[in-house]
């Protein structure tokens, strides 16, 4: 459900503003707007002391953030204590962590680079290594380093060929496979058959080895032998590092933490003072609170500020609804639901919060349409392990928990259609208990149509209910069209005999005498709405063509076991057919379950535009966690 | 007989099949639109799934219509 909420106004004399803001954000639970003004009341505004003050808190929450998000999960979070650092006591803290911080980085990253370039040259090296030490005189010889990629025998032949013909006997080619499958080899020339000698290695396309920059000059050898040592090297250069990012966070992430979460507030309070109107000695905030704390506020101010401060309860008249903000507040059995309205646009304030509909709706119709014990078992495992991966109060969890229903849906109705994975159930000697979806393929169309006019009335109802305040007319019309669909599906069953037969034509009377009703309070374009409606619950027949493909997909699964030569090879084939009908069979539903909510149900009543609730309460590092 | 056999195979292929094509034309004009407006507003994710599964009704009552083909064919 949607909070109710209301409009204050608080009101006190200018020295107290400051410690006003202070308690309110202690409670943490006032949304303010930006205040009306008058002749007599103004916007506040920053002295340009105030703003050289703001800026200065912005940089050096800005270096406190940097600084703790270099230091990553090493960060500790205290809590917050009574003593406080000054401002530049901070600012020297946060600026020379997050300079520390940033030059480790820098070199943390550099050593990275030259691990991976050095790992890119060493089989190249190694094998070039065996070549060069095999006692060749090197001087006034010009070495080449060359690498032949997989199959480039012709390439070899033909840089053999046109070395011979140009430089005679000349030259000394040694190559040697090295472990990626390349051929290292070495190319030596005369100097000054050099430039002679690289013409040609171009004409045949063989590319020499370009040696990283920092190693270049050295020579050959001693490239190799340096980038070897360096290899060896690396980790305890990358440890030294770490060692030190782990001292600085010993040693000042509770300061950086302290600090973080001070300025932040500091800050969002610096932040809704411009919210303020003034006169010379007194201050006017307006907001937002849910009602039911409203008695808190006042209480906690009255007891900080006696009688100095007031809070005023601006009169519903004065306020329109779609200005307030939105508080979904629901069961805690239905919270992780939320996620999903979520994914929408906020509902406007004074509408119907889809969320208890769409906890009951969404895990059932998925549980139909997978209805497979075993599926529902292998789902259920899968989101306890994203449940004890994840933390309270995060999307992850949400989704844990939403997985959690689907997969016990899924089981129920696995039951009920005798199902383990796919006809497995049936031959260990499970038995459905409504129909068997292999068979009962139109009970089922039945079953998933039903379900969509019950769906879609609901969603009528709700729609009647959200317009009923403001147009009576068209709350009328909704409702109108709420029993027309059920009159449509009850005249369609007497049709097809589900129901006596002598109910169809005073069924299709009423249908007809309803019809003229519908048009004066919907309009003209009712009869197409109404058709549209209809089709809506058509598209509820994906319930149905899910949930058989899932079935069908899972028999063929266990089909496979018989059908190859041996045992163990069809049972190979069964498991990971299994495997990818289970992951399609949960995406799948989502996807389909989903938009059953989202276009037919919510687009019979949801009325989007409902304003963020934000209240002003203490900055927290897990804002924004996922 | 067996002719008859062969045309209700193949109308209820033909349902489930055309369909299934219109709406792998229409997904395809829809997704490379999806994507371009998720490179610009993450945001509008759910909207942009939604859009690609919205065509996939025609394909899903297709299948619906092949399966009564092949049920009333049947007997």
């Amino acid at each position: 459900m949607i909070l109710d909420m209301s409009r204050i106004r608080v009101l006190g004399p200018m020295e107290e503003l400051q410690p006003v803001l202070e308690r309110i954000q202690d409670l943490g639970l006032v949304h303010f707007v930006e205040s009306a003004q008058t002749d007599a009341l103004t916007q506040l505004v920053l002295t340009p002391h105030q703003e050289r003050h703001l800026r200065n808190v912005r940089q050096v929450a800005e270096d406190a953030d940097t600084a703790i998000n270099l230091l990553g999960e090493t960060a500790t979070l205290s809590r917050r204590t009574a003593e406080s650092l000054t401002l530049p006591q901070a600012a020297l803290i946060a600026g020379r962590t997050r300079r520390a911080l940033e030059t480790l980085e820098d070199r943390r990253r550099q050593l990275e680079e030259e691990r991976s370039l050095i790992l890119k040259f060493q089989p190249f090296f190694s094998t070039f290594e065996k070549i060069a030490t095999s006692g060749l005189d090197l001087d006034g010889i010009r070495i080449f380093y060359l690498v032949l990629r997989v199959g480039g025998e012709q390439e070899l032949l033909r840089m053999r060929a046109a070395l011979r013909s140009s430089l005679g006997e000349g030259f000394e080619l040694f190559s040697q496979p090295a472990a990626s499958g390349e051929s290292a080899m070495i190319l030596a020339v005369s100097a000054a058959d050099a430039q002679r000698a690289e013409a040609l290695l171009s004409e045949a396309g063989v590319q020499p080895l370009v040696l990283p920059d920092q190693f270049r000059e050295e020579g050959a050898i001693h490239t190799i032998q340096r980038m070897q040592a360096r290899l060896k090297e690396l980790p305890q250069d990358l440890v030294e590092i770490e060692v030190e990012r782990n001292r600085i966070a010993a040693e000042r992430g509770r300061d950086l933490a302290r600090i973080q979460a001070s300025l932040h507030d500091h800050l969002a309070t610096i932040t809704t003072m411009e919210k303020a109107v003034v006169t010379p000695r007194a201050f006017v905030f307006e907001g937002w609170i849910p009602s039911a704390a409203r008695g808190e506020l006042e209480r906690r101010l009255q007891k900080s500020f006696g009688g100095k401060v007031e809070v005023e309860r601006i009169s519903k008249e004065e306020w329109e609804g779609e200005l307030a903000p939105v508080v979904l507040k629901n069961p805690r059995l239905f919270r992780p639901f939320e996620a999903i309205t979520r994914m929408m646009p906020l509902p406007r304030y004074g509408s119907v919060d889809p969320t208890p509909f769409v906890a009951v709706f969404f895990p059932m119709f998925f549980g139909i349409a997978l209805g497979d014990i075993g599926y529902g078992a292998l789902l259920a495992a899968v989101s306890l392990g994203i449940r004890f991966r994840s933390r309270p109060d995060t999307k992850l969890r949400a989704v844990s928990q939403i997985g959690l229903a689907c997969a016990l849906f899924s089981i129920v109705f696995g039951f009920l259609y005798g199902e383990l994975f796919g006809d497995l159930g049936h031959r260990l000697g499970l038995h459905p208990i409504i129909f068997s979806r292999e068979e009962a393929v139109v009970p089922f169309l039945g079953l998933a149509l039903a379900l969509g006019v019950v769906h879609i009335v609901i969603g009528l109802c709700l729609g009647a209910v959200n317009l009923f305040r403001g147009d009576k007319r068209h709350a009328i019309g909704r409702a109108m069209a709420a029993v027309m669909v059920v009159l449509i599906a009850l005249a369609l069953m007497a049709a097809f005999e589900m129901l006596p037969g002598r109910f169809f034509t005073p069924l299709v009377i009423a249908l007809l005498a309803l019809f003229p009703i519908l048009i004066v309070a919907e309009g003209v374009l009712a009869p197409i709405e109404l058709v549209s409606t209809i089709g809506n619950v058509l598209s509820y027949a994906r319930i149905m063509a899910v949930g058989t493909a899932s079935v069908m997909m899972a028999v063929a699964a266990n089909r496979m076991a018989g059908a190859f030569g041996g045992v163990f090879v069809g049972l190979m084939f069964a498991l990971l057919f299994h495997l990818i009908n289970f992951v399609l069979s949960v995406f799948s539903p989502t996807i389909h379950m989903l938009r059953l909510q989202y276009v037919e149900f919510f687009g019979k009543f949801f009325s989007p535009g409902g304003v963020e609730y934000q209240p002003f309460r203490h900055w927290s590092p897990r804002e924004g966690a996922v | 007989m067996e002719m008859e056999g062969s045309w209700l195979y193949l109308s209820a292929a033909l349902a489930v099949g055309i369909p299934a094509l219109a709406t792998g034309w229409a997904q395809s004009r829809i997704g490379p639109a999806a994507a371009a407006i998720l490179a610009e507003k993450p945001e509008l994710t759910v909207t942009a799934v939604l859009l690609i599964a919205i065509p996939e009704t025609v394909a899903i009552l297709g299948f619906v219509v092949s399966v009564l083909i092949l049920l009333q064919g049947g007997g």
